[in-house]
């Protein structure tokens, strides 16, 4: 070997190792760099959790009790009711049997009233309970079944086990209700009740167009805390409510109400077209200031009619007149209105005064509460009696099953919620999850688990606590600005900084790679060149 | 007889009527020439509501606001969106003064313990609420007034008043017609009948200052103030210039377009206050002639106002001023105190903000001056002069709080005793600041605002003082109220600094240069680096360069 050879093969060798230097720091050193310093922030999340959610079981455990004199009536009835919910995917029926005591029996078939008669099963078994009801046997029984606001149901005798059927599902149950609760479109009871939330304003506006001339006597504070605040109480299990009040003075709305004679004290009365009113709600709406509250308002506004358009009868669309002792109606997700119109003694007097008649306007804004709130009325059943509601409180099994109905959808809104995140974040890869957002979702994730475990054992007030936190832990995370944050720095603007500086240097050093793999190889790197 | 039990009947009910919601409500214009050129026009709208009901169930009382107050457990809440600048040495005193922009300060409630993160959601509700840009409050604009401010209504006796006070100016804010409509919304006549269906927009923005306010304080409702009542005071001050009206004429169709159609029938008072004083000096005629002329006495100064009752019966009333003889030209009287404010300095590296204030009594007054200098405008206190002295005797106490940088705004407070008949300048330096490129705003080379400086003085005499009386509500209550002192709070003008602004361009245009030198640079490098140079044997085909080569180095030979 030669010195020249000698020098020259070091030569090399000095290149090689300047070369692979520089691939060393840029492309061992400086492409992660350059990676891990531009990436966009994410916490690690469940996905896996995620992903699982179609397989957690959907349906809600509830304890049933039927009580009939004998035992074959017993299970004749128990069977029935078993094999009616048995392919039902949200009721998850726990049914026990037993033969009413002698002394219980005696009793119910004695008394005569059917209230009494409840109180009596009372006496016995825990009615207070969430998640339970009964079926009692009752023989002096004028209709096949009988139900009231309590947890019992009546039946005559193993004839009517149809009608108890019928009764359990499509009254006590509403299991269509509960199934649109879970569905993916929103059926008619979802389009009309607020969507789910910790807790609701609601404000009473007494809408007074006319002050001058005619003076409105209401104290809207007490009628408000009279009537809702009892029938809001009972749903405290629910939400919090915050009750609220106020006046809104001088807000004139043109109804375009056409005259017509008929033979009332007035001689006349107004008629108000169905399809003009929801332009009222814009109006109301400019000056109610539910903006300002934190929570979801509820709006129920009474409307004083002034003397010169009283009486105001609203008018379908079929031009037909409304039926009802208050003209009122109804916006979905909204609230209610209630148009009142005084009496025509009312505006005769010297200084027209108009007192509302509180329990019939407060009525209607219950009725209209109820629907609102997500308690839908049931439909009436051949053969099965339904006592009609004598108080403002809500009937009890009805608080059982909004508690159902609000944790089916609470549950299935958020894994909805959570599962087009998730996608989203595999679409979309500038989006930030930062440490709030991730534990916001991975408490959403366990809240979801445990108010699925909850529902099985049938603990229905903490599944529905559970499921109310994973709602909101689930709607946080995905309303949060912080995701957006990158979301406006496209592509395009990144590729004109990085083209000018990493393509003229890359170029030459990938080129570099195969002479640097042939040199570790020991491979001559030029050709012998033959001349 | 029937008739008197008829009219005891009603009255019964309506005494029963006005209890079951306890609250009042009352409007009133005041309306003061400004000789020899401008008309002053003060618009207040108050209503009283029990203080505990009120932010569930409220009648009179904007729903919105009671709920803000109750929600934020605020005490005291000043809010002002003013456009112009009320010029003091020309036209006196106003009812309340403004700062040009946004102003906003509140006191919460002792319950409060963070008051910081109350302050920040209070002002971000407001500013939803009005339509202001108040969201851009935060802990580096807000100062807590030491000495310069006080609550205007009733606070428990030893209660720390001052650490639950937080203020903060925008003298930025443009202030229109979308602040204006959300205000009237809180009226409860809104802007359909009574004084505020005067204020429509486009006549109203056409004047040299106008502001708009909303005040609400907690008031006693008996003397041994067991119990408290909400006031909630909205406020318009509008300055017009005869020269824009196109006469020294006045009347309410000039002013405002229309005419007053009656009073709200929902007040039980509204009233209009004509201050003609003036018309001693320059004569004119009011039409329709007013309902009564009542002289007050306050403070040495004898002042004229002219009553009108306005009823709610829906009648248009159009009220105005005609002048005898147009070629009288009064001249003003100079407040007892005035003062001006402006930057010192050139070039971008140091500036100074000069506030000087003129004494004209024979006695001498105590001010409180507040500068509140932004964080990227730091003032110096060591470079405080008071009349050129460091340690100047007039200084009776100063509060000094450094700002920092990005967090905190420079606060400086002096209780300066003004000697009678002189004129005290005060100095400060400030450096200028380089901000980083995120926080120029938009149009930075517009420059930037220097917020008001406040001045609290307790004034020895009622010149030209048209404020009402710490315990007043309405303007009934300024007649023959003469008192010791006489408090009022000022703000002076603002002040515009041009900071060091950058080419926004410059960015961008680095990062393509260096990028380029870094491109040009690297593949010279690299090839050094790595390539071997070989020498070519002769006789190998010869490529066109290469020709070229040759015939260069064979000329060179």
């Amino acid at each position: 070997m030669t010195k020249q050879e000698r020098k020259g093969e070091a030569e090399e060798s000095n290149r090689m190792w300047a070369s692979a230097s520089f691939v060393g720091v840029l492309i061992i050193i400086g492409l992660p760099l350059w990676w891990k310093t531009t990436e966009v922030y994410r916490v690690s999340l469940p996905f896996d959790k995620i992903g699982a959610f179609d397989t957690l079981p959907h349906s809600i455990t509830t304890d049933l009790t039927v009580l009939a004199n004998d035992d074959a009536t017993a299970t004749e009835i128990a069977a029935l009711i078993q094999k009616a919910f048995a392919d039902s995917d949200v009721i998850n029926l726990k049914i026990t049997k037993s033969i009413i005591s002698k002394q219980l029996h005696s009793t119910l078939d004695s008394v005569a009233d059917e209230s009494e008669a409840v109180e009596e099963v009372g006496a016995t078994f825990d009615l207070t309970r969430h998640n339970s009801f009964y079926v009692v046997q009752r023989k002096p029984l004028f209709q096949d079944t009988w139900l009231a606001g309590d947890r019992v149901l009546f039946f005559r005798d193993a004839k009517a086990a149809k009608t108890v059927v019928e009764a359990l599902k499509r009254v006590v149950y509403q299991t269509s209700v509960l199934e649109g609760a879970k569905s993916e479109t929103a059926d008619v009871a979802r389009q009309t009740r607020f969507p789910p939330g910790a807790g609701y304003h609601i404000v009473l506006s007494v809408v007074h167009p006319n002050p001058e001339a005619l003076n409105v006597e209401l104290d809207a504070g007490e009628a408000v805390e009279d009537y809702i605040g009892s029938f809001v109480d009972e749903l405290s299990v629910l939400h919090n409510f915050t009750l609220k009040s106020q006046w809104l003075h001088l807000l004139d709305f043109d109804f375009q109400a056409k005259e017509v004679k008929d033979t009332s004290d007035w001689g006349r009365h107004f008629s108000v077209r169905q399809e003009r009113l929801h332009l009222l709600l814009t109006r109301l709406e400019e000056r109610a200031a539910t903006q300002v509250s934190d929570l979801p308002t509820l709006n129920l506004a009474l409307y004083a009619v002034r003397c010169q358009a009283s009486p105001l009868v609203i008018y379908d669309h079929t031009d037909k007149k409304v039926s009802s002792p208050v003209q009122a109606f109804m916006s979905p997700k909204w609230g209610g209105v209630v148009l009142g119109s005084p009496s025509a003694t009312d505006c005769r007097q010297e200084h027209p005064t108009w007192r509302p008649d509180v329990r019939l306007i407060m009525g209607t804004f219950i009725s209209q509460l109820r629907k609102l709130l997500g308690i839908t009325d049931a439909e009436h059943i051949p053969g099965a009696h339904l006592e009609p509601l004598r108080s403002v409180t809500p009937r009890q099994w009805e608080i059982d099953n909004l508690l159902r109905i609000r944790t089916l959808e609470q549950l299935t809104s958020a894994e909805r919620t959570l599962q087009s995140l998730a996608q989203l974040l595999g679409e979309i890869s500038n989006i930030v999850i930062n440490d709030d957002v991730g534990a916001s979702i991975n408490s959403a994730v366990d809240s979801i688990q445990r108010a699925s475990e909850l529902m099985q054992t049938g603990d229905l007030v903490e599944a529905y606590k559970m499921s109310q936190s994973a709602f909101l832990a689930a709607e946080t995370a995905f309303m949060e600005p912080s995701l957006l944050a990158l979301l406006y720095f496209p592509d395009d603007q990144k590729y004109a900084i990085y083209i000018p500086l990493f393509l003229p240097i890359m170029f030459p050093v990938v080129l570099s790679l195969k002479n640097l793999l042939l040199w570790f190889r020991g491979k001559p790197i030029h050709k012998e060149k033959t001349d | 007889m029937e008739a008197i039990r008829k009219l005891f009947f009603c009255s019964i009910l309506i005494t029963v009527f006005r209890c079951v919601y306890c609250d009042d409500f009352k409007e009133e214009i005041f309306l003061k020439p400004l000789p020899p050129t401008h008309l002053y026009g003060y618009f207040q709208f108050v209503t009283l509501v029990n203080s505990e009901t009120s932010s569930f169930h409220s009648h009179l009382a904007p729903r919105s606001l009671t709920e803000v107050i109750s929600r934020f457990q605020v005490e005291e809440l000043h809010l002002t969106l003013t456009e112009g600048q009320w010029r003091h040495h020309q036209w006196g005193y106003p009812v309340l003064d403004a700062a040009p922009g946004a102003e906003l300060y509140a006191w919460f409630s002792p319950d409060v313990l963070d008051v910081d993160t109350q302050w920040k959601k209070l002002s971000s509700t407001l500013s939803g609420l009005f339509c202001a840009s108040l969201n851009f409050i935060d802990n580096f604009n807000t100062v807590t007034p030491q000495m310069a401010l006080w609550p205007m209504g009733a606070v428990k006796s030893g209660q720390n008043v001052t650490s639950q006070l937080r203020y903060a100016s925008l003298p930025r804010e443009i202030v229109c017609t979308e602040n204006l409509t959300p205000w009237k919304k809180l009226l409860p006549c809104e802007s359909s009948r009574g004084f505020s269906s005067l204020l429509n927009s486009r006549m109203i923005h056409n004047t040299n200052y106008h502001s708009i306010g909303v005040h609400v304080r907690k008031i006693c409702k008996s003397n041994d103030c067991s119990e408290t009542q909400l006031e909630i005071k909205q406020t318009v001050a509008l300055v017009y210039d005869y020269d824009i009206i196109n006469s020294n004429d006045w009347s309410f169709r000039k002013l405002f377009g229309q005419g007053l159609p009656g009073a709200c029938p929902l007040s039980s008072e509204s009233k209009i206050y004509i201050d003609v004083t003036s018309n001693d000096t320059q004569a004119y005629t009011l039409t329709p002639p007013p309902d009564s002329v009542i002289v007050s006495q306050r403070g040495g100064s004898d002042t004229k106002l002219a009553v009108y009752n306005i009823k709610a019966d829906g009648q248009m009333i159009n009220i105005g001023a005609k002048h005898n003889s147009k070629r009288d030209l009064p001249v003003s009287v100079p407040p007892p105190l005035h003062f001006n404010r402006y930057i010192l300095g050139y070039g971008k590296e140091f500036g100074g903000i000069v506030t000087e204030l003129t004494n004209n009594c024979w006695t001498s007054i105590n001010v409180v001056v507040l500068e509140n200098a932004p964080w990227w405008l730091p003032i110096q206190l060591s470079s405080l002069r008071v009349n050129g002295e460091a340690e100047s005797s007039l200084v009776l106490s100063q509060y000094y709080s450094p700002g920092r940088s990005r967090q905190k705004p420079y606060h400086l407070e002096l209780l300066i005793k003004l000697p009678p008949r002189s004129t005290t300048t005060v100095t400060i330096d400030f450096e200028f600041v380089f901000l980083k490129w995120q926080e120029y705003p938009p149009d930075a080379n517009h420059g930037f605002y220097v917020g008001s400086a406040l001045i609290s003085a307790n004034l020895p005499t009622a010149r030209n003082y048209t404020s009402l009386p710490i315990g007043g509500t309405t303007f009934d209550s300024i007649v023959n109220a003469s008192k010791q002192w006489y408090p009022i709070v000022f703000r002076t003008n603002g002040a515009m600094v041009s900071l060091p602004t950058p080419d926004f361009s410059m960015p961008y245009n680095v990062i393509c240069l260096a990028c380029t030198v870094v491109a040009l640079a690297f593949g010279p490098l690299h090839n050094i680096c790595t390539k071997e140079l070989v020498l070519k044997p002769l006789g190998t085909p010869v490529s066109l360069t290469q020709k070229l080569f040759n015939l260069f180095k064979k000329k060179k030979d």
